[in-house]
């Protein structure tokens, strides 16, 4: 009898659980599948262009959540360890949001952009397109990408590159052989 | 099998609870407007208060829709985009910031308040706060901060500068007739003064009356050109003979006039300066000091040898933003705009020069701002025009100039290269900022790699400076050879040199 009743409330908990429930949000229900993905990170080359390298990472499902991830592997710096990283190495990622209207927005902190980063043009113009390029090379809605500093719009990185407006994949800043 | 019965019941169990204790039904909660209370359908969700979008936005006059990523929301031709993906909305070209990303339940899009909080005060200049005690989201006409306002008239070469220095951002119209200037504030402003007349070859009176300042000019054929400047929050006039307009006529063009064709003058830009102290080299040299210590000489060589006036954006170690740098090449009408850097490279060795000019790549915003701007072009045949407007066109002042800039930019590169014997790196396109409102052909040189020991210490030394000087100068006589050959302007031979200008010092004797 107890089996039977053990039995039978088993039965009524699975049909609950099993009953169709509306979808909360389109994120939280994607945002748990990981699958690793080959991504293109763009980092300077010894040409003083931007060369790509692929690496294999576990990327969420949800582009948001991939977004980020992509970004901060972009942050880690180059696999090979004699180039030289893009930004600052005290460089975080604060978010990484992609808009209905393609625009990625990056969000970037950390102490040496906060107090200003003292650089001349060409790191500036690498360190900016290495992200333009790492996320419209692997996302494919993305289509410009706007950089932010500590969440604020920020007028430059360094003094030269303007910031307030959403930038394209430039050409020539990348290396025809290793696109 | 005794044992794992009441396992297998706790696992069955959990989820399902979970999922309930999850999927919280809505709730109501009060919409307050207005016009009245409304319920607004809301959700609860890790702490967080979601409010349906469609339900406030339909109380207020305005449409949903979804789109292939998330969905738009119109009202009052105002119009905004979120997604469930980004804790961010975009507004127009700015950022509407959310807690937490929006939610879709039941396919339908609720949305933290602040997401109402920054759309309405774009879109009907509303204001939405929620009280989570009352359960009221207050949907109300926004509360303006009084802004305070000083006011300063300086006429320097020939040009009557009015600086309105602000406490804060504030938003304004400009509506220009023959004989008067009136600046109409949407915020609300605390004047100085009621009125003060003014000693100004150009400016006659200021006059406060209202949310209003009527500048009265000296003459009907006075003309004007406004600029926004931040940090702070000034709106500058610039006011110079120009020829006489009938009323009711398109008020004139920021374009540089055409009344003295040829390169007559040349605004000369160090870059960085102050606390922004640029790249460093590896002896220590700051590429504020060296950008100083070349176009000090660079501006006595153009006017000995070109005879020009030559402006320096700063002739001491001082901060100047970026734009404040551009304007004061729009300001002296230069015919030339020259910003000079020293590079900087982490990769070994890197070394040469390069000259930039600007890249506006058609982004979805810049392609938005033309056409705002034609749209506002095609409405100023209306006396009144908004500052908007001027904003815009400094956007893309330097649009209509990127043919001469690109000649300019490979005349300074060629000339480069041949003197200095350092390596060509070329002429390149970049979106760089003090380039952006110029609106004179404006290049910008990246002498040498301060990063690079050999040319740091090529950088220090006299012989190096003058010989990049020299190149510089030759390639801006090559230009303006070339460009008033192509335009038909003989030049008459260089009268005597005179002695450079800079703004900061010309801004200190203006009469």
């Amino acid at each position: 009898m107890r089996r039977i009743a053990v039995l039978t409330l088993a039965l009524l908990a699975l049909a609950g659980a099993c009953r169709k429930q509306p979808p909360l949000t389109s994120n939280l229900a994607v945002e748990n599948k990981v699958s690793v993905r080959q991504v293109r990170l763009y980092y300077q080359g010894p040409e003083m262009l931007l060369a790509a390298e692929t690496r294999n990472v576990s990327l969420p499902e949800n582009p948001a959540g991939a977004l980020a991830v992509v970004m901060r592997e972009l942050l880690k710096g180059s696999a090979n360890t004699t180039v030289a990283r893009s930004f600052p190495a005290d460089t975080v990622l604060r978010g990484a949001y992609l808009l209905p209207d393609g625009t990625v927005f990056v969000d970037l902190g950390g102490p040496t952009l906060t107090q200003g980063w003292g650089t001349g043009s060409h790191e500036e113009l690498m360190a900016v397109y290495s992200v333009v390029w790492t996320v419209t090379t692997n996302f494919a809605q993305a289509r410009q990408v706007r950089l932010l500093v500590n969440g604020e719009p920020a007028e430059t990185l360094a003094g030269h590159i303007a910031l307030d407006r959403s930038l394209r994949p430039a050409e020539w800043v990348v290396d025809p052989r290793r696109r | 099998m005794k044992r794992l019965a009441p396992i297998i019941v706790l696992a069955i169990l959990v989820p399902a609870l979970t999922s309930i204790v999850l999927a919280q039904q809505p709730s109501q909660a009060t919409l307050r407007t207005a016009t009245g209370d409304r319920p607004v359908t809301t959700v609860q969700m890790s702490g967080q208060t979601y409010f349906s979008a469609g339900d406030v936005l339909t109380a207020l006059g305005g449409t949903i829709a979804p789109d292939s990523t998330g969905f738009r929301v119109t009202l009052n031709n105002t119009v905004a985009a979120f997604g469930p993906d980004s804790r961010f909305g975009v507004v127009r070209d700015d950022l509407i910031e959310m807690p937490a990303p929006p939610v879709i339940v039941d396919g339908k899009p609720y949305v933290p308040w602040q997401f109402f909080h920054g759309f309405l005060k774009r879109a009907i200049d509303n204001e939405a706060a929620w009280d989570p005690a009352a359960r009221v989201l207050a949907i109300h006409s926004a509360q303006h901060n009084v802004v305070s306002v000083q006011a300063s008239v300086t006429n320097v070469q020939d040009i009557s500068k009015v600086v309105l220095t602000l406490s804060g951002p504030a938003e304004y119209g400009i509506i220009r007739q023959p004989g008067a200037y009136t600046i109409s504030f949407r915020t609300p402003i605390h004047a100085p003064f009621a009125e003060q007349a003014v000693e100004d070859p150009y400016v006659q009176k200021l006059a406060f009356a209202g949310n209003e300042l009527r500048i009265q000019l000296s003459a009907p054929d006075v003309v004007g050109d406004a600029y926004k400047l931040e940090n702070p929050f000034r709106i500058v006039l610039d006011f110079r003979k120009g020829s006489t307009t009938a009323p009711g006529a398109a008020p004139p063009s920021i374009s540089r006039p055409v009344d003295q064709p040829g390169i007559r003058t040349i605004v000369i830009d160090p870059g960085h300066g102050g606390k922004e102290v640029g790249a460093i080299g590896p002896a220590g040299m700051m590429e504020k000091d060296a950008t100083l210590a070349v176009c000090r000489k660079l501006a006595v060589s153009l006017g000995a040898k070109l005879g020009a006036r030559v402006v320096l954006t700063r002739d001491e170690d001082a901060v100047v933003s970026l734009d404040q740098r551009t304007a004061i090449a729009n300001q002296y009408k230069a015919d030339l705009f020259l910003s000079v850097h020293m590079n900087a490279a982490v990769v070994k060795g890197a070394h040469g020069s390069e000259t930039y000019f600007l890249s506006l790549d058609a982004s979805d915003e810049l392609a938005k701002k033309a056409a705002e701007a034609e749209n506002a072009v095609s409405a100023a045949a209306q006396p009144t025009t908004s500052s908007d407007l001027k904003l815009i066109l400094w956007d893309l002042a330097q649009q209509e100039y990127l043919n001469e800039s690109s000649k300019f930019a490979s005349a300074i590169q060629e000339e480069m290269n041949r003197a200095t014997g350092v390596q060509n790196r070329g002429v390149k396109q970049a979106p760089f900022k003090v380039l952006v409102g110029a609106t004179m052909p404006a290049a910008l040189v990246e002498v040498a790699f301060i990063t690079n020991p050999e040319e740091e210490a090529k950088l220090k030394k006299d012989d190096f400076q003058n010989m990049v000087v020299e190149a510089i100068t030759r390639a801006v006589q090559r230009y303006k050879t070339d460009y008033e050959t192509r335009i038909g302007v003989a030049q008459p031979p260089p009268a005597a040199p005179p002695a450079p200008a800079t703004a900061t010092a010309a801004a200190r004797t203006g009469t």
